[in-house]
């Protein structure tokens, strides 16, 4: 452990600078769209169920935007926006492939396109299944107690005398880092290094193979030590444990998921409710409601809105023949708004029947980290009523607005309380 | 309530992604691999459960049709 408590060694600049969806930093995926892409994703869904073109040039965005499956730019591209769509290729992962290649994890290379994220079928089942047990909803109290409450109550701590702070980047951006590296060993002040190395695997290994030769001495009740134990079953029968790159490719994964989505989705569900006072008042009350309020956000404004897959064979997908080799684009955003499945579906309503949505993906790869997600953002949320009395938009400050194309989030959420 | 016998699971299709807990945490939960069991009895009402069993990624459950009652 180390002594430094997160508010001392986290410094709220580069804080900003690393969490700013428009800072330099994020422009990569888009972070300097500033539309409102559902108008544009509505009219494509209802005009047809396949579209040529990526989402991002459909939606009008006239720069590069990168996300996983892009840019691929020899191959055909396409894009579906309804929900049955989306569905259906998540579903058929034969078809629909998360790598236009085959994964060897076993060799040198380091890093997420070499992960669970990108293989497929048995491959994909028995790498998950490491980890999975670890990432149950069972297993969110063991998360909370960990590392989620006690970085949440210090970042309180320092807003709280103030009677304002700025949400997003001084409280959302801070809990998911802290608490996946936090799970990994890693010390805190070392958590915004690796945040900002996530591109650079070498740097990251160099964090963390130290962690990972200690826990292979002597495992400890965390998520490297359960990686260091873990035994992969191969397809022939015979186990073997994880190498080392194995391990580090699978941790990068969980950093880059663990630290660049959640906190995006927290900032989203908190303006949600501060811009609807009535609901934030009746979720302070009863705070069971946070559920339905954190599923409805995900449904209404999932943070990465767009997934993508390969195409493995020719197929008559939705009326229009896709050619193997070329690449599909989901909009899960779009299809968390679609009429078919969602009555007033741009309505933020936390009261509507609860139904699953695609804002944390669908088929076999569906986010892993989904409970520890919902788990953060309620324990956030949860510490802000409790603390901050009164809590409340503040209505001099810019007001926060939703900006970002593949990874989307709030502006600035600030707030009053006392 | 619903009894055993409403919901079939199989185990080898489960990826363990908890979804069916998340809208009825009465009716499902996980061994220790993280594979899905249907609990006895079933503590939520039927539209939680099927409304579980659709969001279910892997088509890991299935409904069975039940006799009307008389």
């Amino acid at each position: 452990m180390t002594d430094l408590s997160p508010p001392a060694a986290l410094d709220r600049d580069r804080i900003r600078e690393l969490f700013d969806l428009r800072s330099s930093y994020n422009s990569f995926s888009g972070g300097d769209y500033t539309d409102d892409p559902y108008p544009v994703w509505h009219e494509l869904r209802a005009r047809a169920a396949v579209h040529e073109g990526t989402v991002h040039r459909l939606t009008g965005y006239p720069g590069e935007a990168m996300f996983q499956g892009l840019p691929f730019p020899d191959r055909p591209h396409f894009s579906v926006f309804g929900f049955e769509a989306c569905d259906a290729a998540f579903r058929d992962s034969e078809t629909f492939a998360s790598s236009p290649v085959a994964i060897n994890p076993i060799g040198d290379d380091v890093g997420v396109m070499n992960s669970m994220l990108s293989m497929g079928g048995d491959q994909h089942r028995r790498y998950r299944a490491l980890v999975q047990p670890s990432f149950v909803p069972a297993k969110a109290k063991w998360w909370i107690v960990n590392w989620i409450q006690e970085t949440v109550q210090d970042l309180v701590d320092r807003i709280a005398g103030d009677g304002r702070a700025e949400l997003n980047t001084d409280f959302c951006a801070a809990i998911p880092v802290l608490t996946i590296t936090g799970s990994f060993g890693v010390p805190v002040d070392q958590a915004l290094v690796i945040r900002e190395s996530l591109r650079d695997p070498a740097a990251v290994v160099r964090i963390l193979a130290p962690i990972v030769a200690a826990r292979r001495e002597s495992p400890s009740d965390d998520l490297i030590s359960v990686l260091v134990q873990a035994e992969l079953k191969e397809a022939d029968g015979t186990t073997h444990t994880l190498s080392d790159a194995e391990i580090y490719s699978f941790a990068i994964l969980l950093l880059t998921a663990g630290s660049g989505t959640t906190w995006k989705q927290m900032g989203i569900t908190l303006t949600a409710l501060l811009q609807r006072p009535e609901v934030l008042a009746a979720v302070r009350e009863d705070r069971t409601l946070l559920k339905a309020c954190v599923e409805e956000s995900v449904r209404w404004l999932p943070t990465d809105p767009m997934f993508s897959r390969h195409v493995t064979r020719d197929v008559d997908f939705y009326g229009t023949t896709l050619p193997k080799g070329s690449v599909l684009h989901m909009c899960l955003g779009a299809a968390g708004r679609d009429p078919e499945r969602w009555d007033r579906p741009d309505e933020f309503d936390p009261y509507r029947p609860l139904k699953r949505s695609l804002g944390f993906g669908g088929g076999p790869h569906i986010c892993l980290g989904m409970h520890l997600a919902r788990a953060e953002i309620t324990t956030g949320i949860n510490a802000l009523l409790d603390r901050l009395p009164n809590l409340r938009l503040d209505p001099d400050a810019e007001q926060p607005r939703y900006v970002g194309l593949y990874e989307r989030g709030a502006t600035e959420i600030p707030v009053l309380f006392g | 309530m619903a009894g055993q016998g409403l919901v079939t699971v199989d185990q080898t299709l489960c990826v363990g992604s908890g979804m069916c807990i998340v809208y009825a945490p009465e009716s499902f939960d996980h061994d220790e691999h993280a594979k899905v069991v249907a609990l006895d009895p079933m503590g939520d009402p039927l539209d939680a459960i099927s409304t579980a069993v659709e969001a279910c990624p892997t088509g890991a459950l299935r409904l069975v049709p039940q006799e009307q009652e008389a």
